[in-house]
């Protein structure tokens, strides 16, 4: 168990920055997420503490050691990849007892460990059949299993829930949060599913083309986002984000004006999660429009209601019913909005 | 109706090609086989039915031919050469694979370039440069001018089965704690096992039937099988009841291996195409 820390990390391959001069901390048994779209580097970042990439510039310490110039079996971390990464040729036995092998565990201890770890990821049934025999989640499983089994400083996921289902990956991410919670190893996940970051994290790095953009505890993410990035990346459905201008505390939108209390700034943003919007009649509300489509969740109503040349999507209660083209009145939370400078994407704040 | 009936046609003309190009391969080899087992007098004759006799085996292993000389030297060379050849490639392949160089694309493209400079024209070069080291007429020239030959041809077909492999698994090995060599023997060349097994079986033939380097290189010690067959020249003219025993002692054991491994060379020939 140990902290990672990365100073000013930089990863360029000739023309192309994947990795712009990051700087990181991940304290000793933390969870934390790397979040964000394709591309944006947080793979590369992840790649370059197992030791798959080398790093342009900048420095990588695992506990109190450099570990730039080691190879990747020097720095004990152990992997969990996107495509599993299992060996096809062994058993499942042999997949999971390959790390002690190569690391030179005594061969005494070998089948008890396998055992024990097959056994915590409930796949002891499973140990003589080759991975091409099993499902995904059981191969999922397996890549786990084989992760654990000798107890590394350190955990690194590449989107290990990508490729199973969705039913599957709700529960395999709970089975994820307990392991780690259970085994306090320093855990580093890649996501670009903001609600595995979210159930996940003890915190999150929000990553946008080769940068940090925010990182903190999922709450503060969702609640305080930092940036215009930020905002329309966490959220599902996505913030509703509209374009006008703020003037003395008055953000006009060309359907509609608002009061938010403070600011002033000629290209300014307005965003609104779809749960912080109430559905009203037509009359006596902040704004209105027609429906332009209605979608029934379960636990809930989604509407997309079109302002203009803008839609906005408002959570409903799971009764609430509305035809499409109906006209709708919307009541915005002016406590729950959030004002960003269209410009440089920052924040505005009181 | 009338759609059926074309399909009918169809089929029976697909059916009449097939039986065709079958005949076309296959006659040669018909021939061979039975005039192998023929006398000399009934060689020319097309009869289907022939009293069958074993004297021309017996024939060619005897002085003067001494085929069995003959057959020790191409299955030393053949497999020497793919012995040295295999490990050789598979490792110069993994580098072309996966390792990024300077000049990487020029090195490469000079190594298949060698496969298309016509023997007749190296072989003049190769015949001296023998001579000098005085090893003319041994096995060793032949072996070297095979590995020159297979080569090549093995690290460009090794390679495509190492690109075929996910990265993902000796990623996963690196970490677990290998290092790359091991990486190689206990992940890559298991998983491109049946293209390496591919790559052996066609460098054995290209070096069993090596025939210009042999010819011009050996005279008497390091004779191998396809030289061999032009001993079959004599005062009455071509021996082919001979030749064809001698050719089905060339034939034998590219049947036996492809019999043994045909189903790591069928593996072998799709792995690209199936993920």
């Amino acid at each position: 168990m140990a902290s990672v820390t990365l100073k000013n990390i930089t990863k360029s391959w000739g023309d192309i920055t994947a990795v712009k001069d990051i700087s990181l901390n991940i304290r000793d048994n933390e969870f934390l997420v790397l979040l964000g779209p394709s591309g944006c580097g947080k793979t590369t970042t992840m790649r370059m503490i197992a030791g798959l990439e080398e790093p342009s510039e900048g420095d990588i310490y695992i506990g109190e050691k450099r570990v730039n110039d080691e190879l990747p079996k020097d720095r004990d971390v152990a992997m969990v990849f996107q495509n599993y990464g299992l060996y096809p040729h062994m058993s499942v036995y042999e997949n999971i007892r390959y790390p002690l092998k190569v690391r030179k565990v005594p061969k005494l201890q070998h089948e008890d460990l396998v055992r024990k770890t097959a056994g915590k990821v409930e796949i002891e049934n499973l140990l003589n059949r080759r991975p091409r025999e099993l499902s995904g989640g059981q191969r999922q499983r397996v890549a786990l299993a084989r992760a654990i089994v000798r107890a590394p400083t350190v955990f690194l996921m590449d989107e290990p829930l990508s490729n199973l289902d969705a039913k599957l990956r709700v529960s395999m991410r709970a089975e994820l949060k307990h392991l780690q919670h259970e085994l306090r190893i320093t855990t580093i996940y890649v996501t670009h599913d903001q609600i595995e970051a979210m159930t996940l994290a003890h915190r999150v790095a929000v990553m946008d083309n080769g940068i940090i953009s925010q990182l903190d505890v999922p709450e503060t993410i969702y609640n305080d986002p930092a940036n215009l990035f930020v905002a329309g990346f966490i959220g599902s459905p996505p913030m509703n984000l509209l374009k006008g201008d703020l003037k003395e505390g008055i953000f006009k939108h060309s359907n509609f004006s608002v009061g938010v209390g403070f600011g002033e700034c000629q290209e300014a943003i307005l965003g609104v999660r779809p749960e912080d919007l109430e559905l009203t009649g037509p009359d006596n509300t902040d704004c209105s429009g027609r429906v332009y489509s209605f979608e029934l969740t379960g636990e809930s109503t989604l509407v997309t209601v079109k302002l203009d040349d803008d839609r906005l999507t408002i959570r409903g209660p799971k009764e609430y019913r509305v035809s499409i083209d109906e006209i709708v009145g919307v009541r915005i939370n002016r406590e729950k909005c959030y004002l960003f400078d269209a410009v440089s994407q920052n924040r505005i704040t009181s | 109706m009338v759609k059926g009936s074309k399909n009918k046609f169809l089929d029976f003309l697909q059916i009449l090609v097939i039986l065709l190009t079958a005949v076309f391969i296959l006659v040669p080899i018909y021939w061979i086989v039975s005039g192998a087992f023929k006398q000399q007098v009934d060689i020319f004759q097309l009869k289907l039915l022939f009293t069958p006799t074993l004297e021309n085996f017996e024939i060619i292993f005897r002085s003067p031919y001494n085929l069995f000389d003959k057959l020790v030297n191409s299955t030393l060379v053949a497999l020497s050469t793919i012995l040295i050849a295999i490990p050789i490639a598979t490792m110069a392949a993994y580098s072309f694979s996966r390792f990024r160089m300077k000049g990487e694309r020029l090195m490469f493209v000079t190594i298949l370039a060698t496969q298309f400079v016509p023997a007749v024209v190296i072989v003049l070069p190769f015949f001296i440069l023998f001579r000098d080291l005085g090893i003319l007429d041994t096995r060793l020239a032949l072996v070297l001018v095979n590995l020159s030959l297979v080569m090549p041809f093995a690290i460009w077909m090794i390679k495509g089965f190492i690109d075929s492999i996910p990265l993902d698994s000796e990623e996963a090995a690196l970490v677990d704690g290998s290092s790359r060599f091991q990486v190689i023997l206990n992940v890559t060349l298991p998983m491109a096992l049946p293209g390496v097994i591919t790559a052996g079986i066609f460098c054995f033939i290209l070096a069993w039937n090596e025939f210009l380097f042999a010819l011009i290189i050996t005279t008497n010690k390091a004779v191998t099988l396809p030289v061999g067959l032009s001993l079959f020249h004599a005062e009455e003219g071509v021996l082919w009841h001979l030749i064809s025993a001698a050719g089905i002692m060339i034939m034998l054991p590219m049947f036996v291996l492809a019999t043994i491994i045909q189903k790591h060379f069928v593996q072998g020939m799709t792995m690209g195409a199936v993920r």
